[in-house]
């Protein structure tokens, strides 16, 4: 284990502070303590009390009420090094409860953070990677972006018979039978087939086809359905026109 | 008891993950990010928000719409995902969001606004999605079309001024000369 890198501090301990959290975040740095996550490898250890503690892990949005016991908890604290830990939406920026009068809305509005942990609520990786960074064992990967994509937008391409609208009209169509994940993976397996075919009766043939060829008999329903409404579709709007 | 201790190395459990990378499922809902290609800046996603994570403001003086996202707030619902109506915002399966700073949480995309084809101020909408507007005009009558396509490019005001001249001109009179109880 040579390349491995040497931790900044050693043995850190640790007191959890509940500032008014759902609980959804400290059962996740429970789990963190498990043996298949397993942060005492890394000398991270829960203790009972605050006067032993390096580090506070805080989660929760701070509301009127754990201001009084956050703030004892920090000066109950060795003063060297009282490291901080935001973990979870709340503790950051107050998450879904941020304009609501009685909270405060991020744990640094009352104590200084060292470093915050997104996430609602964070995945235990998240919390080790967290604490890894805290360590200085692994380095951070986000950064602010700004862009300026200028005003050019990309065209989507469509081939004979289909156009903007009834992609839209599609989408949609497809989102209430398989959701928004699976929807496009499944949008863009169908606009091949549309784009590739020239008449409303070969795309027919072709997307039955297909249906036919799969395995999954879920698939195979929503590909016959959306088929049936793509056809029906194209067949109104070049009657229209 | 050797055989045991051999048996011992293939029965760990705990994860190497910090020293090592982790690759996370593809179905995990982890940051989101917005394409700058396909985005229109609608501001839909904005508005789905329940934290507020992503907000839209509208920037007259350089004439910009910026939609913004702060990570350290998003709950990863997925509704910004769902409502958008170009397939531009997209959860990723990035996890590993955890940073000293709050600056880093931040993703911003500025879209240029519209100019007003007849006054010359900016608009509130994007110059994007006057172009999608364009695009989605294809199946209408050519008669309708026309008529869509004069206040197109107009803003808000514009669009309302000449919308009361047209119908000032075009309003019916009695065999007097003078206006009806019904303009329209």
């Amino acid at each position: 284990m040579g390349g491995r890198p040497r931790p900044r501090f050693r043995s850190v301990w640790v007191f959890h502070v509940d500032a008014s959290a759902c609980n959804g975040c400290d059962i996740e740095v429970l789990d963190v303590l498990t043996p298949f996550y397993d942060v005492e490898r890394f000398g991270v250890k829960l203790v009972p009390t605050p006067r032993q503690a390096d580090a506070l892990l805080v989660s929760g949005s701070v509301n009127r009420q754990a201001v009084i016991g956050l703030k004892r908890v920090y000066e109950a604290m060795p003063p060297k090094p009282r490291i901080v830990a935001a973990v979870g939406a709340c503790a950051i920026a107050g998450g879904i409860f941020y304009d609501s009068l009685a909270v405060y809305g991020g744990v640094d509005k009352i104590i200084p953070v060292h470093i915050y942990i997104p996430g609602c609520p964070p995945r235990p990786e998240a919390i080790l990677f967290g604490l890894g960074q805290l360590l200085g064992l692994v380095n951070k990967k986000i950064e602010p972006r700004i862009l300026y994509p200028g005003r050019r937008v990309l065209d989507r391409k469509y081939g004979v018979l289909f156009n903007e609208r009834l992609y839209k009209d599609l989408r949609y169509y497809l989102t209430r039978y398989v959701g928004y994940y699976d929807r496009d993976y499944i949008l863009d397996d169908l606009l091949e087939i549309i784009n590739s075919s020239r008449t409303v009766e070969e795309l027919r043939e072709k997307i039955m086809d297909k249906a036919s060829r799969l395995k999954d008999p879920r698939l195979r329903e929503v590909y016959s359905i959306a088929g049936g409404y793509i056809v029906e579709k194209i067949r109104e709007e070049t009657g229209a026109v | 008891m050797a055989k045991y201790f051999e048996k011992t190395d293939k029965w760990v459990v705990t994860f190497k993950y910090p020293l090592e990378p982790l690759e996370p499922p593809r179905e995990l809902r982890g940051k989101p990010e917005i394409n700058p290609d396909l985005c229109i800046g609608c501001g839909a996603c904005a508005e789905a928000c329940p934290p507020n994570a992503i907000t839209k403001e509208i920037d007259y003086r350089e004439g910009y719409a910026k939609i913004k996202i702060f990570y350290g707030r998003c709950i990863y619902c997925g509704r910004c995902w769902e409502v958008c109506p170009e397939g531009a915002i997209v959860l990723t399966n990035i996890f590993e969001m955890a940073t000293p700073s709050k600056d880093d949480l931040i993703y911003e995309v500025n879209l240029e606004l519209h100019t007003c084809s007849r006054c010359g101020r900016y608009t509130e909408f994007t110059e994007r999605q006057v172009h999608r507007a364009y695009t989605l005009l294809t199946g209408i009558p050519r008669e309708r079309r026309k008529e869509l396509l004069d206040r197109m490019f107009l803003c808000r005001d514009c669009r309302r001024q000449v919308f009361s001249h047209d119908a000032l001109r075009n309003r019916r009179t009695d065999k007097y000369g003078r206006a009806s109880q019904t303009p329209f």
